[in-house]
């Protein structure tokens, strides 16, 4: 296998297959009721194969170092599944990723916050949980509360915070590293207006830091602004990938649905 | 496979110390009496046992003082109890970070093992304070305890990785080991004397890995004695085993998690 420096995430034949039907789980009632009803256990054979769902159907693409990449696609096309699956969150079901650098993976955030303990033990909380050294956490623990604005709410329970509170502390905890691949999904929008300048500020000087993005947005005008390449994915298989132009497809394909 | 292990120590230790220390804050918040209530709480539920069960069970044995007896098999019991049941809930109940950051899923099931070890050495002091105020004496042998505590642990952690992955897949578990750990706190000599067991079921009763893990802690503590070679043997063979089998179960199923939970 020739090894490309230039390539950061490589992405070969990846499928990811969820099976709704499990989600329930398997109840002896359930069982007993179907055992004494024919029709039922036919519907449940039948069932099998319907409850599959393909979140992702051999998906296949190169990012190269540096690039901004935005996918685009409606709600439950299968974006975040696909970031899920680069971060390491999830195993595909078929193919596989390889990943050549740190990842930095603001999918969810606030996602390791224990509501009971203070803002300041949870920095180092959902520092652990991202993954960072103590000592990466203590040197830039005063950036993180500066960056917040929450100095006087430091030793305050989160769950006494408002929700635009909590957005706040997460993104300055997650931003704090400067990794080579960022993942993005749609957390512009954090905050009050004020805070949302800041971030997508501080988001921009990441992204034009010569960073690898992938990036999730709803918001065209977005994508358009800040991406190179553009990925169009619709039931899990990708439509289309080019340049900007790749918006304005997805544009009509909306229109005439 | 060895710098693997060192690298992956190395890299989460700092997030197995959050977690513990977050369970630790988490648990006595709001309470008056805070990390004393893990002091008091097993002298109060050994009180208890102890006015119940002293007058029950006659002690055949001589020279045993009863309250040493029951609470050093309590405490080695309580954490084993405490310790799978909160192993066998932390990965389903961690769901929220497991679908969303990557980090090794064994690590719930480890930092449970380890805060309610914490926990333990705390109730370690009561034990002692009976062990002194009753008069039985400490000697040098009481040094060989922490191969009993290690082997306990590696048993707990391999018990915790299997009940914490078949949760997943089986929520009936929770329920299940609710009855289990009743009758194993019945099958375990705790607050009887094994003697009074009839020879042809002693056999069952040596199947219990905590049953070897008990007799081992009090024959240092009531008989000061060096346990027979077979009890170390047994200790270690049973912590190794299952630490093992928990440890390829749990990686075996991990993967599948996330569809489950």
């Amino acid at each position: 296998m020739e090894k490309n420096n230039d390539i950061m995430i490589d992405v070969d034949n990846v499928s990811m297959r969820f099976n709704l039907g499990i989600e329930k789980g398997f109840s002896l009632k359930q069982g007993f009721i179907n055992l004494f009803d024919p029709k039922k256990r036919k519907e449940k054979k039948k069932n099998k194969k319907k409850n599959e769902f393909w979140a992702l159907k051999d998906v296949s693409f190169k990012v190269k170092r540096g690039e901004v990449i935005g996918f685009i696609g409606s709600n439950g096309a299968g974006k975040s599944t696909l970031l899920k699956v680069i971060a390491g969150v999830m195993k595909p079901t078929k193919g596989h990723v390889d990943c050549y650098g740190n990842i930095c993976p603001m999918i969810e955030l606030g996602a390791g916050f224990d509501p009971q303990l203070t803002a300041r033990e949870n920095i180092y909380l959902n520092g652990a949980v991202m993954g960072y050294p103590k000592e990466l956490i203590d040197s830039k623990f005063d950036e993180i509360v500066e960056f917040s604005e929450l100095r006087e709410f430091l030793d305050v329970p989160v769950q006494n915070f408002s929700s635009g509170m909590v957005a706040r502390l997460a993104f300055s905890i997650a931003t704090i590293v400067e990794p080579e691949i960022l993942i993005v999904d749609e957390i512009l929008a954090v905050g009050d207006i004020a805070f949302q300048a800041k971030s997508e500020a501080k988001m921009m000087s990441m992204i034009n830091g010569g960073t690898t993005v992938l990036y999730v947005s709803h918001s065209l005008t977005q994508v358009k602004k800040i991406c190179d390449k553009v990925i169009w994915i619709e039931h899990g298989i990708v439509q289309k990938v080019g340049g900007k132009e790749v918006c304005d497809d997805y544009l009509k394909y909306i229109e005439n649905k | 496979m060895i710098s693997k292990i060192s690298y992956a120590i190395k890299k989460y230790s700092f997030l197995l110390q959050q977690l513990v220390t977050r369970d630790f804050k988490v648990k006595y918040k709001r309470s008056v009496l805070g990390v004393l209530w893990s002091l008091l709480y097993p002298v109060l539920t050994m009180s208890v046992m102890a006015l119940v069960f002293s007058n029950m069970f006659k002690m055949s044995m001589p020279n045993v003082n009863y309250l040493v007896y029951l609470m050093s098999g309590l405490v080695i019991f309580n954490y084993f109890s405490e310790a799978s049941n909160l192993a066998m809930s932390s990965v389903v109940g961690n769901f929220s970070l497991i679908n969303k950051v990557y980090m090794p899923k064994y690590i719930f099931p480890i930092s449970k093992c380890l805060f309610v070890g914490i926990n333990f050495l705390l109730t370690l002091i009561p034990l002692y304070a009976i062990i002194f105020l009753t008069g039985t004496g400490i000697t040098w042998h009481h040094l060989l305890l922490p191969y009993a505590f290690i082997c306990l642990l590696m048993f707990t952690l391999g018990i915790g990785f299997i009940l914490s992955a078949v949760s997943v897949f089986l929520r009936d578990m929770f329920y299940i080991y609710g009855v289990v750990i009743t009758l194993w706190t019945y099958m375990t000599p705790i607050m009887y004397d094994v003697a009074i067991i009839p020879e042809k079921f002693l056999f069952i009763f040596k199947c219990n890995p905590l049953y070897w893990i008990v007799k081992f802690v009090r024959d240092v503590v009531i008989y000061h004695a060096v346990p027979t070679p077979n009890v170390w043997i047994y200790c270690g063979i049973c912590g190794l085993v299952f630490l093992i089998v928990g440890m390829v179960i749990f990686k075996k199923t991990q993967d599948k998690f996330i569809y489950y939970v």
